[in-house]
């Protein structure tokens, strides 16, 4: 594969590569490097935090004890941004890229949130268990998750009287795309899903006494329908294969669709609906490759900052920091926006969020300064609130030049470049670039990261 | 050639200087609009106890609800022979005396939703309770009339849905010289001015750069032109009064921006209720008195509309903490002096016929409001921008 093919296919499933691994792959054909890819991904390392003691405390609590509840509550909240801290940290030294960067897809296709860590991060787990297995598994097994059955009130569906969150979402969100079935296929779909529930630990269940055993007509097909045959006629709909081929067409290879590639999708992932083999499909074709496949994606804020914490390794000390930053530049992991997930794409960039990453590899890297109030939280008393001074200020990271210098021992300015950026360089720019690569490396890497096709991959 | 004016000018031929050739055709200023309406839009964030706000001091049910934290009416700034402010309401009480305030009385939306994110989302969005919108109605404001991203700007670091359009968003900046600052470092300058358009056009990195110059424009526009106004009014000393000053420097400079938000927080009171919303309404109007004083001295008022919301009221039952716990509908106040409708624009929320959960049912949607600011107004066409149809109010 040439350079340019290599940091291409890193950029896309994983974020970026540096370049004496680059180098050191160009030897290589494309069906071994995209197989390497996947057998680094086989057993995926859950997304892991210290639970024991909440777990503990969990199973001995009843119901009555609201104090204890309530104290349960604040300390998983806390958790929460552990878990979130440990999910950034892991993204920036995993070696298991793809299933990582799959996971980041699906977690905003199956988009949930939840105050309760137990739950959650066993959801988290479930999406790295199949991200990369076989989509109807994935379906039912996201279905059942307490944190998916909390979020869309599937816990409240009962033959008694029906919620119709779930079977909604499912279909408009998950599978077909709006506007693909009717009102009353909701309605059906979710007499299918009554009775579905979880225990206090997550672990699903089903109350019989709240649900329909009745015959349904879903999707034109009649029977006594449960949640696994509504899941099961879903896909045989081709619809659906091509609802998720599309999503993954934009996340990995352009904004705009193709219709002849996203159709040779289809022919793989329908009916078998194996995700390895699709993605293993999209990587290895040569339309992946095009030149106008490459460089021309706008990096979501995970991608902008886990790229350059992998080329220069960043401390932050203070774990709010952390947060403003993921909040500032618009995707803060854990906390979707909405039910439809973070849109993506032209929706990461406006002129508040644009000047912030072109100024962040300074402030990051080089102790710049920002001016980088927090906006209040609802929570917030009124001193918090209205604690925010129009100033500069320095963030507290630390940045690892060592590990950079190191690990770019032997690279020129040129080569530090071809792995940094791939989007056509303009000549205005190139001539300026050229004027500066007399620099050290750490200041012209600097530079290359405040360059506005940094933000393209 | 009046001062601000040849700021204005002289901003944009420097500016004209470095902007690279794909982008000399984009007009960041539009000198006709300078001189429109400016609407002001405040949140009093985390939503705030209207029933102790606006209060109904004749009610029964009221003092039976509120046993601790029931608003008496010796305390209250009398309004009609029903109805009291708040006692910090000093300036409102002012403001409906001279005929330039309305109040809306128990605005809401069906199937009400009361989690702060989730309802702030809805009225930045003007969405329904089980619709998710990606853009503010703003945000789509600036889209259907192909506005520039600084005619809208929130006065904070970061920017709200509510500016977010589907093609445009509006800007984000609490400090006009420091954003300047951030956006003219030489490095950027240098990017930009060694800009040519050979690849640009639709391609994600034409649009990158156009954003950029946008930033670094907008900055440097918004800087220079409010620079030219310096207030003599004098505002409290507190973090939300400096934003409305901040918005006060703005209009007065002849910035032209018609859309400006800015917000105060800390309503969200579950507990120990009194004192705090009698700290913050204080805060709140002490700031407005000044803000409206400011542009009454250099004769912007009249082109000014202001609209304070909250994302939602609080239950009408106080809880055990002296506090009250998230509700449904509030009131929404308008200030100006061209309002159509003066004082109470409708009757008060009726206590005796509540929800399910104890929670006020509204009696005017939301986005009737929204409906005839923007077509009376901010003159365009509401239905554009909202994408459904309400009559609107004869409020403005």
């Amino acid at each position: 594969m040439t350079l340019q093919e290599i940091v291409h296919l890193y950029n896309r499933v994983g974020f970026g590569i540096s370049p004496s691994k680059a180098k050191e792959l160009q030897s290589q054909s494309r069906a071994k490097i995209v197989a390497q890819l996947f057998e680094a991904s086989r057993n995926p390392a859950p997304l892991e935090i210290d639970l024991s003691e909440l777990r503990t405390t969990l199973r001995g609590v009843k119901m009555k004890e609201r104090k204890k509840i309530r104290a349960l509550f604040k300390e998983s909240a806390k958790k929460i941004h552990e878990l979130n801290k440990t999910w950034l940290y892991k993204l920036s030294d995993t070696e298991q890229l793809l299933v990582e960067k799959m996971t980041l897809f699906w977690a905003n296709h199956f988009v949930c949130d939840d105050k309760n860590i137990v739950h959650f991060q066993q959801y988290q787990n479930t999406l790295r268990k199949h991200a990369l297995g076989n989509f109807k598994d994935f379906v039912i097994a996201i279905s059942k998750e307490a944190t998916m059955m909390k979020y869309l009130n599937t816990r409240q569906n009962k033959k008694q009287k029906p919620n119709e969150n779930f079977a909604r979402e499912l279909m408009e969100l998950f599978t077909l795309g709006r506007d693909r079935y009717s009102e009353k296929d909701i309605k059906e779909a979710a007499r299918a899903f009554t009775g579905w529930n979880h225990d206090l630990m997550g672990n699903f269940l089903l109350h019989r006494r709240r649900h329909d055993y009745g015959e349904k007509t879903f999707l034109g097909k009649t029977g006594n329908f449960n949640g696994e045959d509504i899941i099961e006629i879903i896909l045989q709909q081709k619809q659906c294969a091509q609802f998720v081929c599309e999503k993954i067409y934009r996340y990995f290879v352009n904004d705009q669709l193709n219709a002849t590639h996203v159709n040779e999708m289809i022919t793989v992932f329908y009916k078998e609906y194996d995700i390895g083999k699709l993605m293993r499909f999209v990587l290895t074709s040569d339309w992946f490759y095009d030149t106008k496949n490459i460089g021309t994606k706008i990096k979501s804020p995970i991608e902008f900052l886990i790229g350059m914490h992998r080329v220069v390794p960043m401390q932050f000390e203070k774990e709010r920091e952390l947060i403003y930053l993921q909040k500032l530049l618009g995707q803060h992991l854990l906390f979707p926006p909405n039910v439809a997930g973070w849109k993506g794409g032209r929706s990461w960039i406006n002129p508040n969020t644009m000047m912030l990453r072109l100024r962040l590899p300074s402030v990051l890297l080089a102790k710049g300064e920002i001016a980088l109030d927090e906006k209040g939280e609802f929570e917030d008393d009124f001193q918090r609130f209205n604690n925010k001074r129009n100033r500069q200020r320095k963030l507290h990271v630390t940045a690892d030049w060592k590990v950079f210098l190191s690990n770019h021992v032997n690279n020129t300015a040129q080569e530090l470049q071809e792995t940094l950026i791939v989007s056509p360089l303009n000549r205005g720019t190139k001539e300026y670039l050229e004027k500066l690569a007399g620099q050290d490396l750490p200041q012209y890497c600097i530079q290359l990261m405040s360059l506005p096709e940094y933000q393209l991959c | 050639m009046k001062r601000r004016d040849f700021f204005k000018q002289a901003s944009l031929a420097s500016t004209a200087l470095f902007l690279p050739k794909f982008v000399s055709g984009f007009n960041l200023i539009d000198s006709a609009v300078a001189t429109g309406k400016k609407l002001v839009i405040i949140q009093l964030s985390g939503g705030n106890d209207g029933l102790n706000t606006v209060v109904p001091f004749r009610n029964d049910i009221y003092y039976k609800k509120r046993t601790s934290l029931a608003q008496q009416k010796s305390n209250l700034i009398e309004i009609t022979d029903e109805i009291g402010f708040h006692e910090s309401l000093i300036a409102h009480s002012n403001l409906y005396n001279n005929g330039e305030l309305c109040v809306i009385n128990n605005v809401g939306y069906p199937n009400p939703n009361r989690s702060h994110f989730r309802a702030t989302d809805i009225w930045h969005t003007g969405s329904d309770a089980n619709e998710y919108l990606q853009s503010g109605w703003i945000g789509r404001y600036l889209d259907v009339t192909k506005s520039k991203s600084l005619d809208a700007l929130e006065v904070d670091d970061s920017l709200s849905l509510l500016l977010k359009g589907e093609l445009t968003d509006g800007i984000a900046t609490k400090n006009p010289q420091l954003f300047f600052r951030t956006t003219h470092d030489p490095y950027f300058k240098n990017v930009v001015s060694h800009y040519d358009d050979a690849h640009l056009s639709e391609h994600n990195l034409g649009y990158l750069y156009k954003t950029m110059v946008t930033a670094t424009s907008s900055a440097k526009y918004i800087y220079e032109t409010s620079k030219t106004y310096t207030t003599k009014t004098s505002y409290p000393k507190n973090e939300f009064s400096n934003q409305l000053k901040q918005v006060a420097q703005f209009i007065n400079s002849g910035l032209q921006t018609k859309v400006y938000y800015t917000s105060l927080g800390g309503f969200d009171t579950h507990a120990n209720q009194i004192n705090k919303q009698k700290r913050l309404l204080k805060i709140y109007d002490g700031a407005m008195a000044a803000f409206i004083k400011d542009l009454k001295a250099q004769d912007t008022f009249k082109d000014t509309l202001v609209l304070t919301f909250s994302e939602f009221g609080r239950r009408v039952q106080q809880n055990a903490a002296n506090g009250t716990d998230h509700g449904t509908a509030n009131q929404v106040f308008l200030i100006g002096n061209q309002l159509k409708k003066q004082g109470f624009y409708n009757p008060m929320a009726d206590l005796s016929n509540l929800d399910n959960n104890g929670d006020l049912k509204y009696d005017v949607d939301f986005r009737e409001i929204y409906t005839s600011v923007l077509n009376n107004w901010l003159e365009v066409d509401a239905k554009k921008v909202l994408s459904k149809s309400f009559t609107g109010l004869n409020i403005v």
